[in-house]
């Protein structure tokens, strides 16, 4: 990294990266609070949106200047609106100039109360407006304001339907660019354009093709306006209803970072939607469609109680036959997971210390490994990879079916066997007694004989390893199918007599076996994550 | 910051109590002897009786119609976000026509948490929610009849509302129906 150097905002000296762009600086370093609406950390700088004006000190001057198109340099002067009532009225005026064909749907547009227009409006704004009511594109569907593009085609549309994901609004769109730099840039795609100009200028995408991308709902987030929305979303819940927890992305080993928002309470309590959580190590801005619908199976097929024998049965009684078949066995399998957190994996390793020579432990998974896509996804689905070899778990799930004829009993955690390849998980069926903690009703579950309801990924607290060896933090969200179900180290920590009350002590136990492990708390994870030894420098971004 | 407030003090007499028990007995019959000779204390057999409200008190919610009969609510949410007792529950939906893009699938109150405090009607954009029924007394069997829903807060005649409130007289069977319904129709804002 440079050495920093001194530049001036508002009469402070203030100290820098040099080359970085100055409203990064002025965000960042100099405490400046810098309105934007085209400008993204992770995208190219478009400009369009002016607002993030400031002025700076040239040979001629004081001149006014973009800051997001500029970029720091030793001796810069700047002046921004705490110090200048010329940016002070100019952004006003570029705010006045946005929401002249803005439609005041405010109380309709899902993207209220996380809006950039609503809070630059509230920051710099504030103006009386000049204008007819009547005057805009067009005014709740009335034909009058519609306007004919120049290929002939009717424009100006509330509910246009882009593709399989997203809804646009054309006439909410301020036209700022940054969906059409996300698909070019990012997903490397280009499927939007902006077509026509001035006033008329609009979001479309080439004739007759509709918007289809593995990432494609990255645009909503990016859209500072409602123009964009997500169907999967669309006025379910007025965003401020929604409380939020930090966690990863549970299905692949990239691990993106995200925020769970979910309400509570009898009529709502439900898990509404992931977003995005910036990292610009891991995922940037970034997450997939395919992670970001993994909310939808947090109230799908979930295994809210035990299962016996076919019968189904309170989770205190699924958990007292287990574990007196566990205890009972003369030689047990216990398969840790690579889907599960880190600790418990752990539980399950000290479980099988306890049980001594007659329990043995296997890992891996028989899920296929893809490629790397670049953006926020390794292609490998076994998120915890990592974890399982820091911890020394073998991948050795072949040799477990090679030697099923040696077990009387088997303890599959949260790894879905029979659907991952159930030509090779057949041969476990040899063992009498299978005993599977799973938080889905799924094929491994239709095997076993003893099925202990777990929590799922959203709802326990704990870590994973990513493929970067990247030790990061998942948190637990209250909105629970059954407040009785408990964390897969829970349960087995109650099988096992461990003694355990917190996922700390969990932890702890992991950091015993991996010294990569040892010092790292919770606290200092944090929500970017903490590189562990091993492995110095992160590996580059999706790969 | 606690508020001291001083305790007012209490001559002799006070603090013998028996004769301001019967400086109260006093004003009581004062009444009964105003009652029995004029009239001037009404007595109503209350809920079987119910009080004649004015049109400014805040009673049970109705919610106000378009002129063609469909709810004016378009699910915003602003009377459950300032509602205080949180009894208002709603679910949003896509509505089926063009000029509307949202509408309330339901829209529920829960009139044993309200605290009639008007805050609804306050919050509302387009003037859906109103507290002008004069239903004041309501009488259930069970819990579950006071959780009032969509049907019931749009079950309301503009004939029982005033000529002069014409929001209510837009709505259909009201005087003003016709002609806002044809403009309405037209595609006007409403």
């Amino acid at each position: 990294m440079p050495d920093p150097i001194t530049i001036n905002v508002d009469g402070r000296d203030v100290q820098v990266q040099p080359g970085m762009q100055l409203i990064e600086a002025l965000r960042g370093p100099a405490k400046t609070d810098t309105p934007a609406f085209c400008y993204h950390p992770d995208l190219t700088v478009a400009g369009n949106c002016r607002i993030c004006l400031v002025e700076t000190e040239g040979p001629r001057g004081w001149a006014l200047g973009i800051s997001c198109h500029m970029k720091t340099a030793p001796g810069l002067k700047v002046r921004t609106q705490v110090t200048s009532e010329k940016i002070v009225k100019l952004r006003k005026g570029v705010m006045e100039f946005l929401l002249v064909n803005h439609p005041l749907d405010c109380p309709i547009c899902d993207k209220a109360g996380e809006c950039t227009l609503q809070e630059h409006y509230m920051g710099q704004g504030r103006h009386e407006s000049r204008l007819e009511d009547e005057v805009g594109k067009q005014y709740k569907g009335g034909a009058d304001h519609r306007f004919t593009d120049s290929k002939g085609e009717a424009r100006g549309g509330k509910k246009i339907d882009l593709g399989s994901t997203i809804v646009l609004d054309q006439e909410r769109c301020i036209v700022c660019s940054r969906c059409v730099r996300f698909m070019d840039e990012v997903a490397q795609s280009p499927q939007l354009a902006i077509a026509a100009r001035g006033d008329h200028a609009y979001i479309t995408t080439f004739p007759g093709k509709p918007l289809e991308h593995d990432y494609d709902l990255n645009v909503t987030d990016i859209c500072p306006v409602g123009a964009l929305t997500g169907k999967h979303f669309r006025f379910q819940q007025r965003v401020w209803m929604l409380k939020s927890v930090e966690s990863i992305d549970p299905s692949d080993s990239l691990g993106a970072n995200l925020t769970i928002e979910y309400n509570v309470g009898q009529v709502n309590g439900k898990v509404w939607r992931l977003m995005p959580r910036r990292n610009p190590a891991v995922n940037k801005s970034w997450i997939s469609n395919a992670s970001r619908m993994l909310y939808q199976d947090l109230a799908k097929d979930r295994l809210t109680d035990g299962v016996v024998n076919g019968q189904d049965v309170p989770l205190a009684e699924a958990l007292s036959a287990a574990t007196a078949a566990l205890t009972g066995a003369k030689r047990l399998a216990i398969v840790a997971s690579g889907h599960l957190t880190t600790e418990d994996n752990a539980a399950l390793l000290e479980l099988a210390t306890k049980f001594g020579t007659k329990a043995e432990v296997f890992g891996g998974s028989w899920l296929p490994v893809g490629q790397p896509d670049g953006i926020a996804r390794s292609g490998d689905p076994v998120a915890n990879r990592k974890a399982l070899q820091v911890l020394g778990v073998p991948d050795n799930l072949d040799a477990l079916v090679a030697r099923a004829g040696e077990f009387d009993a088997i303890l599959i955690a949260g790894n879905d066997l029979w659907a991952a390849d159930a030509a090779k998980a057949e041969a476990l069926t040899k063992i009498p007694v299978r005993v599977v903690l799973s938080s889905w009703i799924n094929a491994t579950t239709a095997k076993a004989t003893i099925a202990v309801g777990v929590r799922a990924w959203a709802e326990v607290r704990g870590t994973m390893i990513n493929c970067q060896g990247r030790v990061q933090v998942l948190n637990a969200c209250p909105v629970v199918p059954n407040p009785d179900l408990e964390a897969v180290w829970q349960v087995v920590n109650q099988v096992g007599q461990l003694g355990w009350t917190t996922e700390s002590q969990a932890w702890k136990a992991a950091a015993a076996r991996a010294p990569q492990l040892q010092g790292i708390t919770y606290r200092a994870i944090g929500p970017m994550g903490q590189m562990i030894a091993e492995t110095a420098a992160p590996a580059a971004v999706g790969v | 910051m606690a508020k001291v407030v001083p305790r007012p003090h209490l001559s002799l007499w006070e603090n013998l109590y028996v004769v301001e028990i019967f400086k109260g007995l006093m004003t009581t019959w004062g009444h009964v002897q105003k009652n029995v000779t004029t009239g001037a204390f009404e007595t109503r057999n209350y809920p079987e009786e119910a009080p004649s409200l004015p049109r400014d008190y805040r009673a049970r919610h109705r919610l106000m119609k378009r002129p063609d009969g469909s709810p004016r609510c378009v699910a915003c949410f602003m009377c459950s976000t300032a509602c205080p007792a949180r009894c208002i529950n709603i679910v949003a939906e896509e509505a089926d026509r063009a000029d509307i893009e949202k509408r309330p699938a339901t829209f529920e109150i829960d009139l044993l948490l309200c605290v009639f405090c008007g805050f609804c009607v306050e919050a509302c954009p387009c003037d859906a929610i109103r507290m002008d029924t004069t239903i004041g007394v309501m009488v259930h069997d069970n819990r579950r009849d006071f959780i009032i829903t969509k049907d019931k807060l749009l079950d309301w005649a503009p004939a029982d509302y005033p000529a002069t409130d014409t929001q209510s007289q837009k709505a259909p069977g009201g005087t003003l129906n016709a002609q806002a319904l044809a403009e309405f129709n037209a595609g006007s804002r409403h």
